[in-house]
């Protein structure tokens, strides 16, 4: 069963570019567009794609960035139901802002890469994220790190589990954002693939509920990736 | 005669000057009729020389005269005649009532001729009070008054003119200034008012008549706030649009500066597809850099050198785009200040980096994470790799510039490369006190896989 995709950008170009280059991935099939917030909604509502591609910053919305407020108005089509299947977005944008990542991410997108990603990794992101997983571009993974606070000492003073982040779950992002693909840090850590994308989730799922303020913060302070 | 109403009259009417100034004069002493006309004349039209109204208030004066006289009167080109009449000097005495409109050096001038008005009527009344003292014959309760209401005018009026030239920027240095002025002249006059007033009344009848007078004002005022709120608000609007306007010239000029330039030179140059990549590139820079604020590397950066890691990373990635037309992306974790050892450390990332876009071309990617004892630098590509042992020894780039000065600084640097699958240089600079990020045990780095040729160089 193929993967129903929707893509959701305000750049006519950027949107026919991606559907070339995802036509050469047979699995994965294009069957919606939207170019702002509104028909972003209306689009996803009716179609309830698997994936959706989701442009960081769309016009005519309310919210800033467009793609929160997409990704809170489909909130209920996120969540997992247990009689269809949960549509997840995956956001792509060419914004380097750290407080863009941070607020599509935490309003459930399950990935982010940017749009200088090659067709093959493109194609390879919205399968991972089809099934579930979540895809870290090496920016991502560098943000993260940064955010949590690298350094070995900063992690005995957070005693909330989801303010850290476990010695392998660092290992991992540490290999993703020096351009390791998921099967290279598999290899690399003697795990296996499964385990890399079990870490990764964890990643993101700490990433969107840890209310540690610093991430926040850090986030305006920094923005800059 | 004074303020070079006539003269404009004279114009407007195309009449001779001397007939209008006698009619004044005629008018004038036939109960007083003419003073006033001049008087108002001289302070509702606009002077010839005045900058035309730009379209939101100039000013009172000038919009009221709008509405009445909208002429383009010759302005105060009359003689100067110093008589000792209040306020308003010709900013620039000319010979003779000239009809011609001469470039008047402008009213800023005024003030100054103004502020010696003002120091001579309140000399005048200074003067007055020692002459009384010492037992001159004058009349103190009239004369004071008079001087002092007078220069008080004086101050207010010049104040205004010059206000009115900044349009009534009553904010910033010498605005504050400009107000505090106009409140003191107004002070004056009211001073000299109830000096009038007392001196010629018995202190009760004074009291009754300055609650009058100020129940009249407190009327005044009211009517007229609404006005005032209004006039202000339109100002801050104006302001306001005006900010917004120049921001919208600045981002033109930037796009224009940068951007439209870049599209240009990649247009002429769409034949090399390495010029291309390198100008879209460098200009996507630049643009980001621009647009998400942060560090502000613009063209005169060039030649400020960073001392943080993070802004040199970034730097000298740079120049190795520009130098090679490679994408190189670049991923740094934490920041510090740099010692020569991180220096050191930033010139082997460089080295390499250009082996990477030299001999593997994109996708290089660079991670660079300061650890609380340590920097560490990861540069890899996705090139044919190569046997790190079959390096010719004359070979110096990584030999020497990387190895050898990571050694010389106490750092450690490792060069893996797996054929078909790329090449990554692993750099480690520990800080001076600490030791080696081997030592931790970390489970990283030695994962050496068949195929693999791992050469850790030093420990």
């Amino acid at each position: 069963m193929s993967i129903r995709l929707v893509l959701v950008d305000d750049h006519a170009m950027v949107r026919s570019g991606v559907r070339t280059e995802l036509g050469a991935a047979a699995d994965i099939e294009v069957v919606g567009e939207a170019a702002d917030v509104p028909s972003a909604i209306e689009r996803v509502h009716a179609l309830r794609p698997d994936v959706v591609l989701l442009d960081v910053h769309l016009p005519g919305g309310t919210v800033r960035p467009g793609g929160k407020e997409v990704l809170q108005r489909c909130a209920e089509l996120i969540s997992a139901d247990p009689e269809q299947s949960p549509v997840r977005f995956l956001a792509l944008s060419v914004s380097d802002a750290a407080e863009d990542v941070i607020a599509v991410i935490r309003s459930g997108a399950r990935g982010y890469v940017t749009k200088t990603i090659s067709g093959p990794d493109l194609a390879a992101a919205v399968r991972r994220v089809a099934e579930g997983d979540a895809v870290f571009s090496p920016r991502l993974a560098g943000f993260v790190l940064d955010a949590f606070g690298s350094g070995a000492g900063e992690v005995a003073s957070v005693d909330d589990e989801l303010d850290r982040l476990s010695a392998r779950e660092r290992e991992v992002m540490r290999l993703i954002a020096r351009g390791y693909a998921y099967k290279e840090v598999a290899r690399e850590l003697f795990i296996s693939i499964k385990t890399v994308e079990t870490h990764v989730s964890a990643v993101l799922r700490k990433l969107q509920l840890s209310n540690r303020n610093e991430l926040t913060r850090w986030a305006a302070d920094r923005r800059l990736l | 005669m004074v303020a070079g109403v006539a003269a404009g009259v004279a114009r407007h009417l195309s009449l001779p000057v001397g007939a209008v100034r006698i009619a004044f004069v005629v008018a004038a002493l036939g109960g007083g009729a003419g003073l006033v006309l001049y008087i108002w004349l001289w302070a509702l039209v606009p002077s010839w020389e005045q900058p035309p109204p730009t379209p939101a208030a100039t000013g009172v004066a000038s919009s009221i005269a709008a509405g009445g006289s909208a002429g383009t009167l010759p302005g105060p080109h009359g003689v100067a005649s110093p008589a000792g009449v209040p306020g308003r000097v010709p900013p620039a005495p000319v010979s003779t009532a000239h009809p011609v409109p001469v470039p008047a050096p402008g009213r800023r001038s005024s003030t100054r001729i103004g502020d010696l008005v003002v120091g001579g009527m309140l000399l005048a009344g200074g003067l007055t009070v020692l002459g009384s003292q010492i037992g001159w014959q004058v009349s103190l309760g009239a004369t004071l008054p008079l001087f002092v209401v007078l220069g008080g005018a004086a101050l207010v009026y010049t104040q205004l003119d010059e206000v009115q030239g900044t349009r009534w920027a009553l904010s910033g240095p010498s605005g504050r200034g400009a107000a505090l002025r106009v409140g003191l002249g107004l002070l004056l006059v009211l001073g000299g008012v109830l000096l009038a007033v007392i001196g010629s009344t018995d202190v009760a009848y004074a009291g009754r008549v300055l609650a009058a007078v100020a129940a009249m004002l407190g009327g005044v005022l009211l009517v007229l706030a609404p006005w005032g709120i209004r006039f202000w608000r339109d100002l801050g609007l104006e302001r306001d649009a005006r900010a917004r306007e120049s921001e919208r010239a600045d981002i033109a000029a930037h796009l224009h500066d940068s951007v439209l330039q870049t599209l240009a030179l990649i247009q002429r140059s769409s034949d090399d597809p390495a010029m291309v990549t390198r100008l879209a590139r460098t200009q996507e820079r630049e643009l980001r850099s621009w647009l998400y604020g942060g560090r502000t590397r613009t063209a005169d950066g060039a030649d400020r050198k960073a001392s943080r890691l993070h802004e040199r990373v970034d730097e000298v990635a740079e120049d190795v785009e520009d130098l090679h037309g490679v994408a190189i992306d670049v991923v740094v974790v934490g920041d510090r200040d740099l010692d020569e050892r991180g220096e050191a450390l930033i010139a082997a990332l460089r080295e390499a980096m250009v082996n990477a876009v030299r001999h593997a071309g994109a996708p290089v990617m660079v991670y660079v994470e300061a650890l609380p004892d340590a920097v560490e630098a990861f540069v890899r590509d996705r090139g044919p790799g190569f046997e790190v042992g079959e390096v010719p020894a004359d070979r110096h780039g990584v030999r020497e510039s990387i190895i050898g000065r990571m050694r010389r600084y106490g750092g450690t640097a490792a060069v893996r490369s797996v054929r078909g699958e790329g090449t990554e240089v692993r750099l480690s600079m520990p800080d001076a006190t600490g030791e080696s990020r081997e030592d931790r045990g970390d489970g990283r780095g030695d994962g050496r896989q068949d195929g693999t040729q791992e050469r850790e160089v030093v420990r």
